[in-house]
């Protein structure tokens, strides 16, 4: 096949657009494409830390392996409704600030076990007894937490490794076992 | 209207007509064809092969982008589809969008459809239970809409016909009210729908009881079914992609391909039938008119048997459509009742509740089917303040606790270590309605759809009967539950509209007297007898049962009739 048809293939399969790639490799890049949301390379690096925090690495994969941060985001880009993801957002922005205020310093410069402490602490936030005005910030805050760590959990136990190699879930099971006796010193596969 | 030039017209004449190809069409076809008569079979949407266009059916869980979600921006733009259970990500493709298919609802009414090849027989639950003669003797018996030309005795042998080939699991379980029927193995209870059948069966003094559910999924490989090319079922639980192994039935995989190989078959898809053509001098229906979906072309299609197979509402939107001098407010209906007695099933109450015993046991695999009750209101003698019963499904399940409360390692640990926590049970009614002659769909005035036909105006609600109902349901079920050892019992009404239950029925009823039905005890339209009504709009009635088994069998019978009577002259 000559350059000129595969290009022209190409452009068939995205839907007539041909993207080329940039030479652009700054690190202010959002590697994410998005339908709906407008983020910075920034936030993205951010939610990746936090998602990389929620489910850390270990001898198992954790989040950061398994790429669930980009689960997160297009499930809050698609599913979540605009209110939530306007939440959600605000949360975003407000998070690093407040970060910093309890911490002394930005989330993504701290140890991991201040960042769990960090996330904890927010997560625990009793929101009727905040000052009165910045109720609605730290709802948001809180309601952007609450989603991440959602959505963590969710891409994590649903991913490719976890499904097959952990707790594997059978495509074709074969049988319906109407009375198994549980083997108490197995994991319990909730895919079984 | 197109002019059809006279070669063509030899190339549109055939045999038998049958308008759908989803449960009860898929049928017809296969019949007909078997008979040795050339059969046209009319999809207005899109071909759906078996295997070929089930594009989901081989996928994992982590392969759909949003792992079962339906995006926000699809959900607003399908208010009503994305009501339904099966509007997920791995089935949106098998289910009418909103916005392609308008209707007008003077009551709310969520239409639930498959326009496709095997149309919503792809969908389906698949409980397949026989009606019997507490309810098809039910409305002279209580005195409602009129009474059934036929009794079991006359549908008996087309539901075993239909059973054999379509492959039900199910138990011998000798109920009256439920007769047993062709059945290969059940698929059994669990652990604890077994000691809910247990305790049912003792503290209702055997008035009461827990079965397997009866469904169409093969669990014994048969030669019947090997010449379907179909296998026993898999236990994946992922019936609404559609079934590589056949296990489940549905038209794809079962009698339009079986229909095929006579070779007597012609299937035409994106042809939407606009109404049926009456011939004033011959005194009966002389073929279809049909629009391309695409082109919007019309053209026209002969034979001297239609079977209108679109699936209830549809059915009576072409009929109604079907106007002519001899018929001016549509086919068959001299007597205004067409599109009236409407009926669905009441799907409204769930109850749910945890079990403490077997804390050693489990389940594997995935059960495609649940376990049933049979009615046991009223079914004897009027016995309580609302008519007729209700069925339902019970399912129990063992509860999964997994520890999400922590951050970090703390948090990875608890969800890769989950617990067994109790087993949970639930269960939903399947409540008969009554049909009534304000229950309507007509044809609307004023709007018509993207190929100038009328939509159809649905009127249709629940009534005092099917409120006392719910609360009967709930009463009864927590009692059954407490009976059995059940704790932390929740009732949860749904109030979901009419429709979701996707059994809606009737509006073409059978009955004796062509002054009070509009289908004679053949499924023959009283007044012209050459075409036939065979899917859900045929019902006088709803009973409990899942009504897609009753569909098939009353469209066998007919067929057989239809073919003995062409013969005939």
């Amino acid at each position: 096949m000559n350059r000129r048809k595969a290009l022209k293939n190409l452009g068939i399969l995205t839907g007539g657009m041909i993207l080329l790639p940039s030479c652009d490799f700054s690190e202010e890049k959002v590697t994410l494409i998005l339908n709906k949301l407008q983020i910075t390379a920034k936030q993205e690096d951010l939610v990746k830390e936090i998602v990389t925090t929620i489910i850390p690495e270990g001898e198992i994969p954790g989040a950061n392996a398994l790429e669930v941060h980009n689960f997160v985001w297009v499930m809050v880009d698609d599913c979540l409704p605009k209110e939530k993801q306007d939440s959600f957002m605000n949360g975003l922005k407000l998070f690093d600030k407040k970060a910093k205020v309890i911490s002394g310093n930005s989330f993504i410069k701290l140890s991991e076990n201040k960042r769990i402490t960090v996330l904890k602490d927010l997560l625990k936030v009793n929101l009727e007894k905040d000052d009165q005005g910045k109720k609605s910030n730290m709802e948001d805050i809180q309601s952007f937490l609450k989603t991440t760590k959602y959505y963590t959990g969710w891409g994590f136990l649903q991913s490719k490794y976890v499904m097959t190699e952990i707790m594997p879930y059978p495509l074709v099971p074969g049988t319906y076992g109407t009375c198994e006796t549980i083997e108490t010193n197995k994991r319990i596969n909730i895919n079984g | 209207m197109a002019n059809i030039n006279t070669d063509n017209n030899k190339e549109r004449t055939f045999d038998a007509i049958v308008i759908g190809s989803g449960m009860s069409g898929g049928w017809a076809a296969k019949e007909f064809t078997e008979k040795g008569l050339k059969t046209l079979v009319i999809e207005r949407g899109r071909d759906v092969k078996h295997n070929i266009d089930y594009p989901t059916t081989n996928m994992y869980p982590w392969e759909f982008k949003h792992r079962g979600q339906i995006p926000e921006d699809i959900k607003k733009e399908n208010p009503i589809a994305s009501r339904c259970y099966i509007f997920r990500e791995d089935a949106t493709h098998f289910v009418v969008k909103d916005k392609e298919h308008p209707y007008v609802q003077v009551k709310p009414f969520d239409w639930i459809r498959g326009y496709q090849t095997g149309g919503k027989s792809l969908l389906w639950a698949r409980q397949t239970q026989r009606m019997s003669d507490f309810d098809l003797e039910g409305p002279a018996r209580d005195g409602f809409a009129v009474d059934w030309p036929i009794r079991y005795k006359d549908i008996a042998p087309w539901y075993s016909h239909v059973e054999k080939f379509v492959g039900i699991a199910g138990n011998y379980d000798g109920l009256p009210q439920l007769p047993d029927g062709e059945f290969l193995p059940g698929m059994g209870l669990n652990c604890v729908e077994e000691h809910f059948k247990g305790a049912v069966t003792e503290n209702y003094n055997n008035s009461r009881h827990v079965i397997s559910g009866r469904c169409a999924h093969i669990t014994e490989n048969r030669d019947v079914f090997i010449q379907q090319g179909r296998s026993a079922c898999q236990y994946r639980n992922l019936c609404q992609r559609g079934c590589p192994f056949g296990g489940y039935f549905n038209s794809n995989s079962s009698t339009l391909p079986w229909a095929m190989k006579t070779g007597n078959l012609t299937m035409i898809n994106n042809s939407i039938v606009h109404s049926i053509i009456y011939d004033d001098k011959k005194e009966k229906a002389t073929g279809v008119l049909v629009i391309d979906a695409k082109t919007k072309e019309t053209i026209e299609y002969s034979a001297p048997i239609i079977f209108v197979n679109a699936g209830s509402f549809n059915t009576n939107l072409i009929l109604l459509n079907s106007k002519s001098s001899r018929f001016p407010n549509g086919l068959g209906n001299d007597n205004g009742l067409l599109g009236k007695y409407v009926a669905f099933h009441n799907y409204r109450a769930k109850i749910t509740a945890e079990y403490d015993g077997f804390p050693d046991k489990y389940t594997t695999g995935r059960e495609p089917t649940t376990s049933y009750i049979p009615r046991f209101r009223n079914v004897f003698k009027q016995e309580t303040d609302f008519l007729r019963g209700y069925a339902a499904g019970f399912t129990a399940k063992r509860k999964f606790i997994l520890d999400t409360d922590g951050i970090g390692q703390e948090l990875k640990d608890g969800l890769l270590n989950p617990k067994f926590g109790n087993w949970e049970v639930g269960s939903h009614m399947m409540g008969e309605t009554i049909p009534k002659e304000e229950s309507r769909v007509s044809l609307d005035k004023n709007k018509v759809d993207e190929w100038g036909i009328p939509q159809l105006k649905i009127d249709l609600d629940y009534d005092d009967n099917d409120e006392r109902m719910v609360k009967d349901f709930f009463e009864q079920f927590t009692e059954m539950y407490e009976k059995s050892g059940f704790t932390n019992i929740k009732t949860h009404d749904s109030k979901q509209a009419p429709g979701l239950d996707i059994h809606e029925m009737g509006g073409v009823r059978m009955g004796k007297d062509p002054k009070t039905s509009l289908l004679n005890k053949w499924n023959q339209l009283h007044t012209c007898k050459n075409v036939y009504v065979t899917d859900g709009a045929c019902m006088t009635s709803t009973g409990t049962q899942n009504p897609s088994l009753t569909y098939m069998a009353l469209t066998a019978r007919a067929c057989d009739h239809a073919t003995k009577a062409s013969k005939k002259g």
